[in-house]
């Protein structure tokens, strides 16, 4: 007996490790992503980046120019959340795909590049610089309803498109993240 | 005395099945004024669970008014329940080169119960000639 039991009992810190779970590369949104109710995941600004890009390009807002591809410049994102984010991972992902689109050029704001386009204005004798035809600004905002122990966390993006010659609104567009989860009875 | 203890037990399990049921029922104008433009498709069904959770009815395509291609597919589940995946569209260029999209990320998305939905989503740049769709049965 104690020839079966005692080998038995030796394989099972070898079972143990094989079932531990190795670090490994994942991809944004995938199966195994993370869904956290309290905070905004990556994937998140990747759906609402999709989301705004693909409403934006259908709706041809940004084509209505007299002289394509746009100007654009990134104004402010305001984070009415109650949390600390980088709104460039949610711009970034937008101006890439217009970029990408051919549809509009963005405005840089690295300030070696405006350095050098006004020494080039300068020693060129060129007094017209195109000014942004769309500025892109919006918000990020979050409520919260909770039932006992159940809460919901709704993260709205909201952007706009404005056009800087009449000073309107001509696009706008909003996507919003449902999160829900209960909180344990024992713990935060 | 094994049907005083057997009944209450199926009944109750019979109520708790039921209330993970919801199915949508939906109504529309019969005679269609918009035609769409039905696409043949090929399909590479390696998940035949999904595949009849989250069933793909057809595709249709349209241009957006900047002469971007936008791919729409009406999916149904036959299920009586409701159902999530995750789907991301690849795009390719007259040459068959795929395009990279920096918005290729899967997106999540769920499916009532018996309920006939469409998803969509529009071509990175005039380049883009073809498609492809791909449904991820969520955990």
């Amino acid at each position: 007996m104690k020839k079966i039991i005692f080998p038995l009992i030796a394989t099972i810190p070898f079972v143990i490790g094989g079932c531990a779970t190795d670090a490994h590369y994942v991809q944004t949104g995938d199966k195994e992503q993370i869904v956290s109710v309290g905070q905004i995941n990556i994937q998140d600004y990747a759906n609402a980046a999709n989301a705004a890009v693909n409403d934006l390009l259908q709706s041809g807002a940004i084509d209505k120019v007299s002289n394509p591809p746009a100007v654009l410049f990134v104004s402010r994102i305001v984070n009415s959340t109650g949390q600390q984010i980088e709104t460039d991972l949610l711009t970034q992902k937008i101006t890439k795909a217009l970029l990408d689109s051919g549809k509009a050029v963005i405005t840089t704001t690295d300030p070696a590049a405006k350095g050098y386009q006004q020494e080039n204005q300068f020693m060129n004798d060129q007094q017209n610089t195109r000014l942004p035809d769309f500025t892109l600004s919006g918000k990020i905002i979050e409520t919260i309803d909770r039932a006992g122990d159940t809460s919901r966390h709704t993260y709205t993006f909201q952007l706009s498109l404005n056009d800087t010659k009449t000073g309107y609104q001509v696009w706008e567009g909003d996507k919003e993240i449902g999160k829900q989860g209960t909180r344990p009875a024992v713990g935060f | 005395m094994k049907k005083r203890i057997l009944l209450p037990i199926v009944f109750a399990a019979g109520l708790a099945a039921l209330s993970g049921c919801t199915t949508v029922n939906s109504v529309e104008n019969a005679d269609k004024e918009g035609q769409r433009n039905m696409v043949a498709d090929t399909r590479a069904i390696t998940d035949a669970s999904l595949n009849r959770k989250v069933n793909i009815v057809g595709v249709n395509t349209s241009m957006t008014p900047g002469g971007l291609l936008k791919v729409q597919v009406e999916l149904l589940n036959r299920t009586r329940s409701l159902q999530q995946f995750l789907y991301h569209f690849e795009w390719f260029d007259a040459n068959g080169m795929q395009v990279n999209n920096v918005l290729s990320a899967s997106i999540p998305d769920q499916i009532e119960g018996q309920e006939d939905k469409f998803i969509s989503g529009i071509a990175p740049n005039p380049n883009c000639k073809d498609f492809r769709v791909k449904f991820i049965e969520a955990n």
